[in-house]
């Protein structure tokens, strides 16, 4: 994995940033991330990412208490099924189920406060933020009484699998306006195109959105296993099968008594 | 210490792999018993999805069962006739068992099914056991031989058609049920991740009324083929093999199986065999708990790539 200093980013960003939009110079964000590529090798057990940035053109007396920062990491889109047990003759059995098509696999929401008070539900659902990324249900014939149960269990779930991290503490500011969030990145992340972004709200108000994409990828021998699974399984699964054999026909003859 | 398997897409300690191949090869060593059964659920105790569990075993178990049959064959200890008739019912089982298996990881109830299954299996393979040894080692205290099932001359069997001279079983029977006995031995290879030599066994000697010193070399032939076919079929259709996780299991079992049967032709083995009896009926109950206790969480999510 590449590991810059932040401190590095940080004044290389500061000496780099030219506003690029001047009515907009007054209010404005720089911001960078620790790594813009995660390699899932064969010993990784999860690991974190640091976004951080500072607050531009604002005074610094007051900018933590009239701005608001959001940071989101958010993962390839998946399809998440939730389903429900219900006790069938004594034994708990998956009976009612509900789809939610095109969410993240996996999203951070990091905060100065919780994200229903910095933005209006309708900044929420157009930037898809917080819970919002559940998106539409699949399922018609589930109430709607019930449509809300599984919502709040996929979030339940997916967090418990830290999949799914909401904290209206997430951001910790360093100095009057150099803030930074720290993301925890579990070892069942999917792999695929990331989005690290940054959020600068006043009032309600979107000031400034940055977006910069992350890669989380496997690496090495663990890759080229998985590709080798998916785009020709049929040799994998013989290659597996003769590989097997080798190994249990070597230990017999390894192993053969006299 | 921790690896990351590409399939299960999980990462798990793999010294720990490594010693719960090397136990279950150990036990398989000592009692001269497929380790399926009781590797599927260790798996999935210690965080394996059942799907993987299930799917990853097929190869460990036809490694775990080459170097018999090899030996078996040389001595010839196979019929290979009876063998592949066997395999043709046990190929149309694996196609069929993981066609079923992909429908009920479709419907969201493969965990249930595989639970469901190794509680009937476990604990009836694991009643059995405790009954035998305890009524062998009463027997033995008694001063007398425990009695076994009688073979008589004429079963359901011999009236069915199509039949067929095995020349090395030393039988005149329909092909039929030899072909059926293969044929549920692969679904359940399929969809339990075992190799089925518990069932096949006792049925080829009371059933079918094999001879008894060619039934382990022809189970042994069976479940090899029918691994290596549940294998690549389970890799084509629902990539639930993971290598990784296959290597590390059949490297700790190899030694297991060879010091398990050093140590088990030393030991006494009705005290024993009622030991992995109780061990087995342990296990089955512990799956049983899980079936019927109320969940932490009633609702469960599943994520699948787009």
């Amino acid at each position: 994995m590449r590991n810059h200093s932040p401190i590095f980013l940080i004044a290389s960003l500061l000496l780099l940033a030219v506003p690029l939009n001047p009515a907009y110079a007054a209010q404005d964000i720089v911001s960078g991330v620790s790594t813009d590529l995660i390699q899932i090798s064969s010993d990784f057990t999860g690991t974190e990412i640091v976004i951080f940035g500072a607050l531009e053109g604002t005074d610094p007396a007051t900018a933590i208490q009239d701005y608001d920062v959001v940071v989101v990491l958010r993962g390839p889109e998946v399809e998440l099924t939730v389903r429900r047990k219900e006790r069938f003759l004594g034994i708990w059995i998956n009976r009612a189920q509900m789809g939610f098509g095109e969410m993240p696999g996996y999203y951070y929401l990091g905060s100065t406060g919780p994200i229903e008070e910095i933005a209006p539900p309708q900044l929420l659902n157009r930037f898809q933020l917080g819970a919002e990324i559940l998106g539409e249900t699949l399922d018609a014939e589930i109430g709607d009484e019930d449509a809300m149960l599984f919502r709040t269990a996929a979030v339940r779930n997916l967090a418990r699998e830290q999949l799914f991290v909401e904290t209206p503490e997430g951001i910790e500011f360093l100095s009057q306006t150099l803030f930074r969030s720290r993301i925890p990145v579990p070892a069942t992340v999917p792999q695929g195109e990331y989005h690290a972004e940054v959020y600068l709200f006043r009032d309600g108000t979107l000031l400034t959105l940055q977006s910069s994409p992350v890669f989380v990828d496997k690496t090495g021998l663990g890759r080229r296993i998985y590709e080798f699974a998916y785009s020709s399984s049929l040799a994998y699964g013989l290659f597996t099968a003769l590989l097997s054999c080798t190994l249990g026909w070597l230990g017999f003859l390894l192993f053969r008594p006299r | 210490m921790e690896i990351y398997l590409p399939i299960a897409e999980i990462s798990v300690n793999w010294a720990m792999i490594l010693a719960m191949g090397a136990a279950v090869g150990f036990v398989s060593g000592v009692f001269g018993l497929g380790g399926g059964f009781l590797m599927t659920p260790m798996l999935v105790f210690y965080g394996v999805p059942p799907a993987i569990a299930v799917g990853t075993e097929a190869p460990v178990i036809a490694a775990a069962s080459i170097s018999g049959a090899l030996s078996r064959w040389r001595g010839g200890g196979i019929d290979p006739k009876m063998g592949f008739v066997m395999l043709c019912g046990g190929l149309v089982g694996s196609l069929a068992g993981v066609q079923i298996f992909a429908l009920l990881q479709g419907l969201g109830q493969i965990e249930l099914v595989v639970t469901a299954g190794y509680v009937l299996l476990l604990g009836s393979i694991g009643t059995l056991m405790l009954n035998e040894s305890i009524r062998t080692i009463l027997a033995a205290r008694r001063g007398t031989s425990p009695a076994t099932g009688k073979r008589s001359q004429h079963n359901w069997i011999h009236g069915l058609p199509l039949r067929v001279r095995f020349r090395r079983s030393k039988l005149y029977i329909s092909v039929i049920p030899p072909a059926l006995l293969g044929l549920i031995v692969g679904i359940l290879a399929a969809i339990l991740g075992v190799g089925g030599g518990f069932l096949m066994i006792p049925a080829m000697i009371y059933l079918l009324r094999m001879p008894t010193n060619i039934v382990v070399g022809t189970s042994q032939f069976q479940i090899l083929f029918v691994t290596v076919a549940t294998t690549i079929l389970h890799a084509v259709t629902n990539q639930t093999v993971d290598l990784t996780l296959a290597l590390l299991l059949i490297i700790g079992g190899v030694g297991g199986v060879q010091w398990g049967v050093r140590v088990g032709s030393r030991l006494k083995g009705e005290q024993l065999r009622a030991l992995l009896g109780i061990l087995v009926v342990l296990v089955a109950c512990r799956l049983l708990v899980e079936l019927v206790s109320s969940p932490d969480d009633i609702f469960s999510i599943v994520v699948g790539a787009r």
